[in-house]
Formats: structure tokens, C-alpha cells, sequence
């Protein structure tokens, strides 16, 4: 057990295998190919209102993802395409949402990156940032109160939510509670197209864990080994009893905050750092080093991977939409007051 | 035997505590301490690890109570204040009220708020915030204004798959006392008739149903009937019996401690304008708290929200409309 | 020396009462200001009841392990008069009144609350009441929609004395009134009675006036005479009407809003009596038409009308009627003009009246009759009034040229 505050070694012998490199990379580049289709359907007009993408984020994402099991808890944010893929959600889902189909699981009440399984531990996200972390406590507490030991939640915010009194209060709370809770910050240094020196004034915002009392941990966000080793580990310790991980990732969004918005903001020197990197590429650079991927096999991933999305947007674009008279226009669970409370 | 409002509060969450496993609680101050107004007193012991003292974060109480009842758990939040409900407003209106409705997965958290104005309590310890939680579709407000109410009402939010913004009133808390726990009880959604009168009807909620009682047995002396109605939930609202009432009477004044503004009286009263207009003998009247923040000195205070006086007085010009 | 009552403070949030653990100094005990004189328990902690102020205990009114109410007098402190002005401790605080019945039992302890607020002003405003209330010109939602079912009309309720504000007829006043009707014979009125009053209301709900002008009838009477067949004697203040509108239709015209709409066609009703109402046929044109070509026309309608079959040509869409209410012998009435029109002409019976001869010197037997014009006085005034029916009683004096 680590003391808080203080981020564990990094034991180089963990290496990630090849099946979960090519796992993580298969739903990286499915994550982009899917980000791709919907901000074309968004240039066509098929998608009403924002279509937000997590292009440059992938690494980061699919690694909490494949980090999680079955029976964790995940509550992504609006960059987690990948990260929601591996933990389970499938395209179709994802789709359906974004096209506000009544089948999908927001039935066209919610729409695009709002969208979950709460029954599977999947959480769909409200826009307020940092709201989500203490809903993720409040699923662990639960299992706490239940008997159920050995899961985790992770919850995904980027270092403009940090500002936030929800985020503290959030974090102070895994903390007192001691929850198995990884939060993960992916610092992609523009909140919107505020940069991250009107967000915190920290040398880091690792720095943050100590103060809290919890275990910190960095990753170059844009390094899926380095994501993957990282997560793991984080998971891991939670997992174990080591109580609230704070992991902040340094990375770059290679696209607008939302499809309509242009970036043009960032940091020129920025995009040609380290961190402007493509970690799809990044990543389909290192399987082909390590020999556990070659050209066409990349190739056909890819194809593959188009030919999923392509079927499941022409399946869902041949979907009835929603039905307004149809709809029962019911906010309330308990059917017996819904007659004396929607009149009017 | 008898048995305090804040008792029955207490007895209520023992028994939820004993009859489901699902159910914990968690506020501040709740744990050992028993809560600031003892709400939670000796729960603690009897029901060792589920009474869980929060740090002060109402919004982070609020979501880890969301969280929790995802999970299949039915917390019970404890504000201190009413007034501190803010703090956790977003987690209450954004997420806990609109979750069934984005993912048909039911979110039953009970959210107490001790509400409503005691003297010398001051702009931040005296809200009552029933308006404001009424405003959002997915939530259900309860406002008890008897012993027997608290009880029920309470085990009731509990039960519900629904959230639940549990107003209890913290001058009925050691005021208000009864024989005994009651043995049944109206289902929630469903308001009463407090007082039976022809003459005019009263509507309200919460302490001020016991103001306008006093009214009504004022009243009485000089041969006017008031018809008293306490509403029970405010929202759902239940409009049948408000308007059967106004039926009877064809004279309606409706009494909030809220502020006037787009508040509970407003709607209804706006409900009886709308559907009830052919009923009506004079123009339906509303008494709330004077829209300022709620005064300090009881000297302002007591005049700062309705009060037996005042109400008296409101009726006694209705009657001669 | 001033006494001053040591009280049982609020102690905490809706904390209605506390309980004494002990007493922390004596009767008689001088004790300072701010010093702790009495120890209390609420249900929520244990806490003490300090002095005011410097002074001596007289007593303790409170007994050990009692609860007494928030308010409570616990004991009395003799203080200086300086003290006492000083502080303003003359008086206990007023406290706060709730409806809410007090828990304790130890009620007779508890200071009077302050009735300083009683004539609190509730903050419910509104308009008032209408000041012409009284009656039935101002009703209530509920008497309205309860009107509407038994359609009925506020004229209904003249009869009906109002108990309600500005006497104004409330749903009580108005059901005892209806309860009062099932006392008395009832029996259907006429569809054409329904009408009439229907049409006599809604004339009604205009400011109308009336003037009057004897005229000598003497030269109409012996015109009548010469002429087979005979044109009655309204048919003459038919013409005399028509002719004089035709000189100047204004007197004709109708007030709508801010706009008179004028005639367009000298359009004259008369009314004839029919059974249990009256039917006011027209003559079209009228004052195209010499008096001798009107007289079948006039003689033909009276039949139909008092058949009841009135023709479509003549119903509807006159300007103004004329009345011969000296067929009933009566000398003088204010006849209603028809809701849709301005002018009623009313003609009295005829008398034999001595009239003063100037050349002659000496009184003459003349035959006389009033002509009556009534009007809405929103179009037009006494003197215009005064003129047309001066023109009419002109023209009628010279019945050969009608």
C-alpha cells in the first residue's frame, strides 16, 4: 500500500501484452472512425444539436476503459469515444443516441455524449463538470453498503472541471471515504478555448493529490503503452484499497471543443509538441515495433472498423424517429402521481 | 404518550432504517451528534455503519446519494438548513430530477430540508425552498404539516422510486405534538381536508395549515365557516380537491410561508383561475412572505410572513368581495 | 427598585422549551452581568441562563427538572433604575405569535406575546369591488356561469336586494331568490314576449330621453276625412318623419364606438300590437312616396302583422318607428326606441282643447295631441331633438302637402 500523495514506482517489467494492445488500438481506431462519421453526419445536417470528439484523446480514454471490468463503474466525459467502447458500450448505442433514435438508450430524451447504462454501470454524464465524480462515490458507497468489494469507478473530467467546487468537493469526499474511486484528468491545456493558465495555478495538477490525500499519477496522455501501464495501475491500486487515484494525462485535442468550433486558439508550438502528437498513430507505431501489427493488418483493422460504423448508421438512419404523441411525457417513476402532476 | 413532529421524523427514518436494508443516511452532523435538530438521534447505534456524517458538501451528499440509489440503495440526505439545499442544487435539479426521465432508471433519494422560519433565524436559516424544487419536472416536494404526516409522508418519500424534496417545517419540530404514530394514513398526492366550512377555503401547506386553523376557529366564533385544505405534497399538486373545496366556498385565499414570486400559491391560484373561474364568487387571493430575505428580529420577522393576524385580516376583506 | 424577569431564551433553531438542571445561585444572591444563573437542558444541549445585568435575585419562579416554554419568566433581578434605563429592560422582548399550540403545560409562566401587531396589513390587493355594484350590474364568476345555466339576465334580479359588498347580489342572495320563486305560480312567458324583452333590455342599455311637443291636429283630422281610404293618424307622422329625416338624416344615426353610422335609406317602422307583444313592420323609401300611395301598403301590413305574417320586405332595417299610443287613449309615454335604431316617434290620443284665438280674442275649440320623441342621447341632444320634432309638427300642419 502507497502512502497518499505519493505516485507509485513505475516497474518497467509490466509491459502491456499484445492481445491488449491490439484491443486498445482496435477500439481507438473504431472510437475515431465512429468521432468521424458522426462529424460528417453533423456537416450533413443528420445530427441536431453538438457533436463533441475525442480525436487526440483516444489513448488515454480506451485505457480507463480496458482498465475497468465488468461490474465497475464508468462515468466518461464528452472525449471518451474510445474509453466507452471498451468498457462496453456499442456502436449502435452510441449511434442511436447521436441520432436521437427512440430505441437507443436515451430514447431520444438525451442525446449525444450523454448517454449510458446506468444498470451496467455506466453512467450517462449531465453537462455540469465535475457532477459526476460524486455520483461515481455514491455507486461505490453503495457496493460498501452492499458487500461488494474488488470494483471500482473511474470518472473522467479534463483541467477545466478542476476548477470546479464539485470536483473538490468530489475528490475531498472519495478521500475521507476512502472509495476505490480513479479519477482521471486529461489535461488537454484548453478548456473550451480557455487556456489551462486561467485554470489553475499549480505547478501540476498532480500536485493536487497531496493535498487531498490521495495517490497521484502522470502519463504523456498521447502514449497508449504509457496510458495503458498507467491506468492499470491506477485501477489496480484502487482496486487493492489504496483509495482515490488522481491520474492527470498531458495531451491535445486535435479537433474544435464541439464540430463547431474551428481550434483555432491552440497554441501553434503546441500542436507541434509532444503532446499535438496523434496517439492513433503514436500507437500504430509502436504495435508495428513491437512486430504485433503490420501494414495491412492495420489496413484491414481499419476496414473493418468502417464497415461496423457504416452498417450501424444505415441501419439507424432507416430507424422511425421519435414520436411526440407517442411519448408519455413522464418525469415522475411512480405511475400513480403522474395524473395529478402533469396537469397543466 | 405523546410524540413530537421531530420525533415522528426520527421514528420514521428508524423504521425505514429497520424495515430496508437499502436505506442509509447521510448528512452532516448526522452520525453520533443524532443531527442538529436530533432528527437523527440514536440512529447511529441502532443501526451501527448506515448513519454516516458527510462532509460539508451538500452537492457531493447529493450526488453520492444518486450515486447510491443507481445502485439500487435509497438514501436519505439530511440538509442541515433548507436553505443550505443550494449548495446541492445542481446534483438535485440537473441530475437527481431529470435521471428517470434521460434513462428510465428510477432515482429514489429522500432529501430532507428542516424549512421554514423560526424567530431570530435570519435571511439563512429560514428559507422555505418548496418553490423552487417544485419547479422541476421529476421531483416530488412533500410539505407535512401534522405529526401523523411527518411519519407517513416521510416513510413514504422513502418508499417512492421517485426523489423526494421532504420539506419538514423546524418550528413544528418541538410545537407540534400527537397521541401517537399514526396506524394509516392519505396515500401521498393527495390533500386533505383539514377544517370543513362553506364560507370560504383556505388553502395550505406545511406550519401555515396550523395558522389558518386558528383563523378558521376564530372565525367560527363569529359564524363564517372556513374551509380549511392542507395541501400535503405541493407537488404532485392535487388539484381535485382544491377545487371541489372552491366549489363549496366560491372563496379561496391561498397561504404561503414562500416568497410570493411564481411560487406554490401562485400556481395555485392559477390553476383555480384557469379552471376553476365559474366557481369563484370573489378573485382568488394569495398570502405569502413579503418578497425581502427573511428578517432577523422577531419584531420583523413575525410580521415578515403570514401569521393568524394577518391571514384573518385577508379573509375577513375576501368575505367582503 | 426596578424587577426585571429572568427569561427562558431560544436556545437553538425551533427549540420550544428547556428544562432546568439546576440553579447555579440563590435568591437573594447579588450577581453580575453576563454571570450564569441558571443551568437548562434542550433536547439538542445543556446550557446556561445568564443576567441581563448586574443585580440581586428576588426569586426563582422555575422549579428544578421542570421544562418551561422559550419565553418563560424563570425568576426575577432587582436592578438598578440606572441599569434598568440604561439597558431598556423595562419591558421583556416581544416575542414572536404563532397559531401553533404551545407544547408545555406550564402555560400560566409564559409572558403575554405582544398584540402590537394585530392590525397586521396582509399584503392581498386587488381592485374593489365596482362602486355601481349594488344590484346585479356587477357579478361574480360563479353568478355569472350560474346565470348562464338558468338563463337568466341581471334585469331578472332588480327585484333582488343585495347583501354583498356594495350591495352587490351574492350566489347566497340569488339562491334564496330562487327558492322564494318555487313559493309563487309560475307559468311560461310567450316566445314573443322572451323576444320583446329581450329587445327592450338590450334598448335599455343606452341613456335614453324624451321630449314632447302638443301639436294642433285639427287640419289632419279634416285632411283624414277627404281622403278614401282613410291613412291612419300615425301614417301622417310616418311621412312628417320621413320627410324631415330626408331634410337631415343625422338625428337618424347610430353610435358605434367613435363612429355614427348614417342612414341610407329612409326606412320607417311603425309599431302594431299583436298578441301578447308588439311587431314593428317598415315602409321602405318612405319619403319618396306621397302619403295618398302609402296609405295600402300601411293598411296591408297592420293585417298581416296582426296575423303574424309579417313579410320578409318589410322586417327589420328601419331607421325609426313611430307609435300611436293615443290608440290606447293615452295622451303621453316615453316609448323605447328598437335596440338597432336612435328615434321613436309617439303619437297621443287627440283632445278638444280651448285654444286662446288672438284675432278672434276668444278662446276656440281646437283638437290637440302630443307628439313625443324619444332618443339616445348619445347621438343626439334635447335641441336637436327640440328641432326635429318641431319640423315634424311643421309638416303635419299642412297635411295636403304629406
Amino acid at each position: 500500500m502507497l502512502p497518499p500523495g505519493q505516485p507509485p514506482d513505475r516497474n518497467p517489467g509490466t509491459l502491456p501484452t499484445r492481445e491488449r494492445a491490439v484491443a486498445a488500438y482496435r477500439w481507438m481506431l473504431l472510437a475515431r472512425i465512429l468521432d468521424d462519421k458522426f462529424a460528417s453526419l453533423y456537416r450533413g445536417g443528420k445530427i441536431h444539436g453538438g457533436v463533441f470528439l475525442g480525436r487526440g484523446q483516444e489513448a488515454l480514454s480506451v485505457a480507463v476503459g480496458l482498465a475497468l471490468k465488468k461490474g465497475d463503474v464508468f462515468a466518461p466525459l464528452i472525449r471518451d469515444a474510445a474509453g466507452r467502447l471498451a468498457f462496453g458500450e456499442t456502436v449502435l448505442d452510441a449511434v442511436r443516441t447521436y441520432l436521437g433514435s427512440p430505441l437507443g438508450p436515451m430514447r431520444a430524451r438525451d442525446g449525444n455524449v450523454h448517454r449510458g447504462r446506468p444498470r451496467e454501470g455506466y453512467l450517462p454524464m449531465i453537462s455540469h463538470l465535475g457532477a459526476m465524480i460524486s455520483v461515481v462515490n455514491g455507486t461505490l458507497l453503495a457496493r460498501r453498503f452492499k458487500g461488494i468489494s474488488g470494483t471500482v469507478g473511474a470518472a473522467c473530467l479534463g483541467e477545466g472541471g478542476t476548477s470546479t467546487g464539485a470536483f473538490h468537493e468530489a475528490l475531498n469526499q472519495a478521500a475521507v471515504e476512502k472509495l476505490p474511486l480513479v479519477l482521471v484528468v486529461a489535461n488537454n491545456h484548453y478548456a473550451y478555448s480557455t487556456h489551462e493558465s486561467r485554470q489553475f495555478a499549480c505547478r501540476s495538477l498532480v500536485d493536487k493529490a497531496i493535498g487531498y490525500g490521495v495517490t497521484g499519477h502522470t502519463v504523456e496522455g498521447t502514449d497508449l503503452a504509457a496510458c495503458l501501464e498507467v491506468l492499470d495501475e491506477a485501477v489496480n491500486c484502487a482496486r487493492s484499497g489504496g483509495g482515490p487515484q488522481l491520474v492527470v494525462a498531458q495531451l491535445l485535442r486535435l479537433c474544435g471543443h464541439g464540430e463547431h468550433d474551428d481550434a483555432h486558439y491552440i497554441d501553434a508550438k503546441l500542436r507541434a509538441s509532444r503532446d499535438g502528437r496523434d496517439c492513433l498513430q503514436v500507437a500504430a507505431e509502436w504495435l508495428r515495433k513491437c512486430g504485433w501489427a503490420d501494414t495491412a493488418t492495420l489496413a484491414q483493422w481499419h476496414d473493418e472498423a468502417v464497415e461496423k460504423v457504416e452498417t450501424t448508421v444505415a441501419q439507424v438512419q432507416r430507424e422511425p424517429g421519435p414520436d411526440p404523441f407517442a411519448e408519455n411525457w413522464r418525469a415522475l417513476a411512480t405511475k400513480h402521481l403522474h395524473g395529478a402532476y402533469a396537469s397543466a | 404518550m405523546s410524540i413530537t413532529y421531530l420525533e415522528a421524523i426520527r421514528e420514521a427514518q428508524a423504521r425505514a432504517l429497520a424495515d430496508d436494508p437499502r436505506v442509509f443516511i447521510y448528512g452532516q452532523d448526522v452520525g453520533a451528534f443524532g443531527g442538529a435538530f436530533k432528527a437523527t438521534k440514536n440512529l447511529a447505534v441502532e443501526f451501527p455503519g448506515r448513519v454516516l456524517d458527510a462532509p460539508i458538501s451538500e452537492d457531493a451528499m447529493v450526488g453520492a446519494a444518486i450515486g447510491a440509489a443507481i445502485e439500487g440503495m435509497r438514501p436519505i440526505i439530511e440538509m442541515q438548513f433548507a436553505d443550505f439545499s443550494t449548495a446541492g442544487f445542481n446534483q438535485i435539479v440537473n441530475h437527481a430530477a431529470a435521471f428517470y426521465w434521460r434513462t428510465d432508471v428510477p432515482c429514489p433519494i429522500t432529501v430532507r430540508l428542516p424549512c421554514g422560519g423560526t424567530s431570530g433565524s435570519g435571511p439563512f436559516h429560514s428559507q422555505s425552498m418548496e418553490t423552487i424544487y417544485a419547479h422541476y419536472p421529476g421531483l416530488v416536494v412533500m410539505t407535512p404539516a401534522t405529526v401523523e404526516d411527518a411519519y407517513s409522508m416521510l416513510l413514504e418519500a422513502v418508499a417512492i422510486d421517485d426523489p423526494v424534496i421532504f420539506c419538514e417545517h423546524k418550528y413544528l419540530y418541538y410545537h407540534l405534538k400527537a397521541e401517537a404514530l399514526p396506524k394509516e394514513a392519505l396515500p401521498v398526492g393527495k390533500a386533505r381536508i383539514a377544517r370543513a366550512g362553506r364560507d370560504l377555503t383556505l388553502i395550505a401547506y406545511s406550519a401555515m395549515v396550523h395558522e389558518a386553523l386558528a383563523v378558521a376557529e376564530e372565525l367560527a366564533t363569529e359564524g363564517t365557516e372556513i374551509e380549511v385544505v392542507d395541501l400535503r405534497t405541493v407537488k404532485p399538486l392535487d388539484t381535485d380537491t382544491v377545487m371541489a373545496s372552491v366549489a363549496r366556498t366560491g372563496r379561496v385565499l391561498c397561504v404561503g410561508e414562500a416568497w410570493p414570486w411564481g411560487g406554490v400559491t401562485a400556481e395555485v391560484i392559477a390553476r383555480i383561475a384557469s379552471e376553476g373561474f365559474d366557481l369563484l364568487d370573489a378573485p382568488p387571493q394569495r398570502l405569502n412572505a413579503k418578497d425581502t430575505p427573511v428578517p432577523y428580529h422577531p419584531n420583523l420577522w413575525m410580521v415578515h410572513r403570514p401569521t393568524s393576524q394577518s391571514i384573518a385580516a385577508a379573509v375577513r376583506q375576501l368575505l367582503r368581495r | 427598585m426596578p424587577e426585571i424577569p429572568i427569561i427562558m431564551p431560544q436556545l437553538g433553531e425551533s427549540i420550544a422549551e428547556a428544562t432546568i438542571i439546576s440553579f447555579l445561585v440563590q435568591a437573594g444572591d447579588s450577581v453580575r452581568a453576563d454571570q450564569d444563573v441558571i443551568e437548562v437542558e434542550t433536547n439538542k444541549a445543556t446550557m446556561n441562563v445568564t443576567a441581563p445585568c448586574p443585580g440581586k435575585v428576588r426569586e426563582f419562579r422555575a422549579k428544578l427538572n421542570e421544562s418551561y416554554p422559550v419565553g418563560a419568566v424563570l425568576g426575577l433581578l432587582e436592578v438598578s433604575e440606572v441599569d434598568a434605563a440604561r439597558l431598556g429592560l423595562e419591558t421583556s422582548p416581544p416575542l414572536a405569535k404563532s397559531a401553533v399550540r404551545d407544547a408545555s403545560a406550564s402555560n400560566e409562566n409564559q409572558p403575554a406575546a405582544s398584540q402590537t401587531n394585530q392590525s397586521v396589513k396582509p399584503t392581498v390587493r386587488g381592485l374593489p369591488v365596482p362602486a355601481n355594484a349594488a344590484g346585479a350590474t356587477y357579478m361574480s364568476p360563479r353568478m355569472k356561469a350560474r346565470m348562464n345555466e338558468l338563463g337568466l339576465h341581471a334585469a331578472d334580479l332588480a327585484g333582488v336586494a343585495g347583501s354583498g359588498a356594495a350591495g352587490r347580489v351574492t350566489i347566497n342572495d340569488f339562491e334564496k331568490f330562487l327558492a322564494n320563486l318555487e313559493q309563487h305560480k309560475l307559468s311560461g312567458a310567450s316566445s314573443m314576449r322572451v323576444a320583446v324583452a329581450d329587445a327592450m333590455r338590450r334598448s335599455w342599455t343606452r341613456p335614453l330621453a324624451t321630449v314632447a311637443l302638443p301639436v294642433r291636429i285639427d287640419a289632419l283630422l279634416a285632411h283624414r276625412e277627404s281622403c278614401l281610404p282613410k291613412p291612419g293618424p300615425a301614417l301622417y307622422a310616418l311621412r312628417a318623419l320621413a320627410l324631415a329625416l330626408a331634410e337631415n338624416s343625422a338625428p337618424a344615426g347610430r353610435l358605434v364606438g367613435n363612429k355614427i353610422v348614417h342612414p341610407d335609406s329612409i326606412d320607417i317602422g311603425f309599431a302594431v300590437e299583436a298578441e301578447d307583444g308588439v311587431l314593428v313592420p317598415v315602409l321602405r323609401k318612405v319619403d319618396q312616396r306621397p302619403l295618398r300611395e302609402l296609405v295600402e301598403r300601411y293598411n296591408e301590413l297592420v293585417k298581416l302583422t296582426r296575423q303574424r305574417r309579417l313579410p320578409a320586405d318589410a322586417t327589420g332595417g328601419g331607421i325609426a318607428t313611430v307609435t300611436n299610443f293615443g290608440t290606447f287613449g293615452l295622451t303621453w309615454a316615453t316609448p323605447i326606441p328598437l335596440p338597432e335604431q336612435t328615434l321613436v316617434l309617439g303619437m297621443g290620443a287627440g283632445r278638444k282643447v280651448p285654444s286662446w284665438d288672438e284675432a278672434r280674442q276668444q278662446f276656440v275649440p281646437v283638437v290637440e295631441a302630443n307628439l313625443t320623441l324619444s332618443f339616445d342621447h348619445r347621438v343626439l341632444d334635447g335641441g336637436a331633438a327640440g328641432r326635429l320634432l318641431a319640423r315634424i309638427a311643421k309638416l303635419l300642419a299642412e297635411p295636403s302637402d304629406l
